[in-house]
């Protein structure tokens, strides 16, 4: 259908929705609807999980084991004697 | 870093300023320079100048605002200005393709035809870590930015220096890509068609 027919910006925007909610940048309203839109829509409700699966495992692999100790160290001493190096 | 609105800060609220509100920043940091540089060395040294600097010009710095976005922008201006440069990273990435990307029906076409949720259950190893650093480098960090750290468009934005359009079609082009890697591990995982 052409992309300004009515029967176009009446269906629901669910790309853009799926990655307003996915970046953060979802209204409360906006989540809700998207909730009520994938329970009748299932390539919408996969491809949400499916996201939300990758976000969930970026989040428990790639956060590190944190700074070395001795780098932290090493910035307070030179902070607490006020000498930066450069 | 913006000078328009300096304080003076006597010494020792300067040192509680950067022991309260800096220094707990520092494990986010750290993977975000080890996610930039993708080595041991250089991201402690990156993260070790982006400190010092950030003391240095602690006067630019509103008690109020986030400490956590400050420094996480003179982190990515040090990586660019005396990292990058020696570094063997490709140039940036096209952003006029990326628009161009964004804005074509490509972005219509169904999510991730080949990639289901257990195929990344499977993913036990260093799968998704190898596949995030395998990115462009400006890729890497909007996903770095949003999905590990939190951080709004708005946000991404300043710390990026790039309109927000920008960062919207980048995370999007970045996931795709991701996508893609991972698509990939899977399929040599033994999913084939998932």
């Amino acid at each position: 259908m052409p992309p300004d027919s009515p029967e176009a910006s009446k269906k629901f925007p669910c790309r853009e929705m799926l990655q307003k909610i996915l970046d953060g940048d979802a209204t409360p309203e906006q989540q809700q609807q998207f909730k009520a839109h994938m329970d009748e829509c299932l390539p919408c409700l996969k491809g949400y999980e499916l996201e939300m699966a990758i976000k969930a495992l970026l989040k428990t692999k790639c956060n590190g084991n944190g700074a070395p100790p001795d780098l932290i160290e090493k910035i307070k001493k030179q902070i607490s004697q006020n000498t930066p190096l450069h | 870093m913006e000078e328009n609105s300096n304080q003076q800060y006597s010494e020792s609220e300067k040192h509680r300023i950067f022991h309260s509100e800096f220094m707990p920043h520092i494990n986010s940091m750290h993977n975000f320079a080890y996610r930039l540089t993708l080595d041991a060395d250089d991201s402690s040294d990156l993260v070790q100048d982006t400190y010092l600097k950030a003391y240095r010009f602690i006067d630019s710095f509103q008690q109020g605002t986030n400490a956590k976005a400050w420094l996480f922008r003179i982190l990515k201006n040090s990586f660019i200005n005396d990292y990058r440069k020696k570094s063997k990273e490709p140039s940036k990435v096209d952003y006029q393709e990326v628009e161009t990307y964004y804005n074509s029906d490509d972005v219509n076409r169904q999510i991730t035809p080949d990639l289901r949720v257990e195929a990344l259950q499977d993913m036990i190893g260093d799968e998704i870590s190898n596949a995030l650093n395998s990115l462009e480098v400006d890729f890497r960090t909007v996903i770095i930015l949003c999905d590990l750290e939190g951080f709004k468009y708005d946000e991404m934005a300043k710390i990026l220096d790039i309109p927000i359009g920008t960062v919207r079609s980048r995370l999007h082009r970045a996931r795709n890509l991701l996508k893609e890697k991972l698509t990939d591990y899977a399929r040599k995982m033994g999913y084939k068609n998932t």
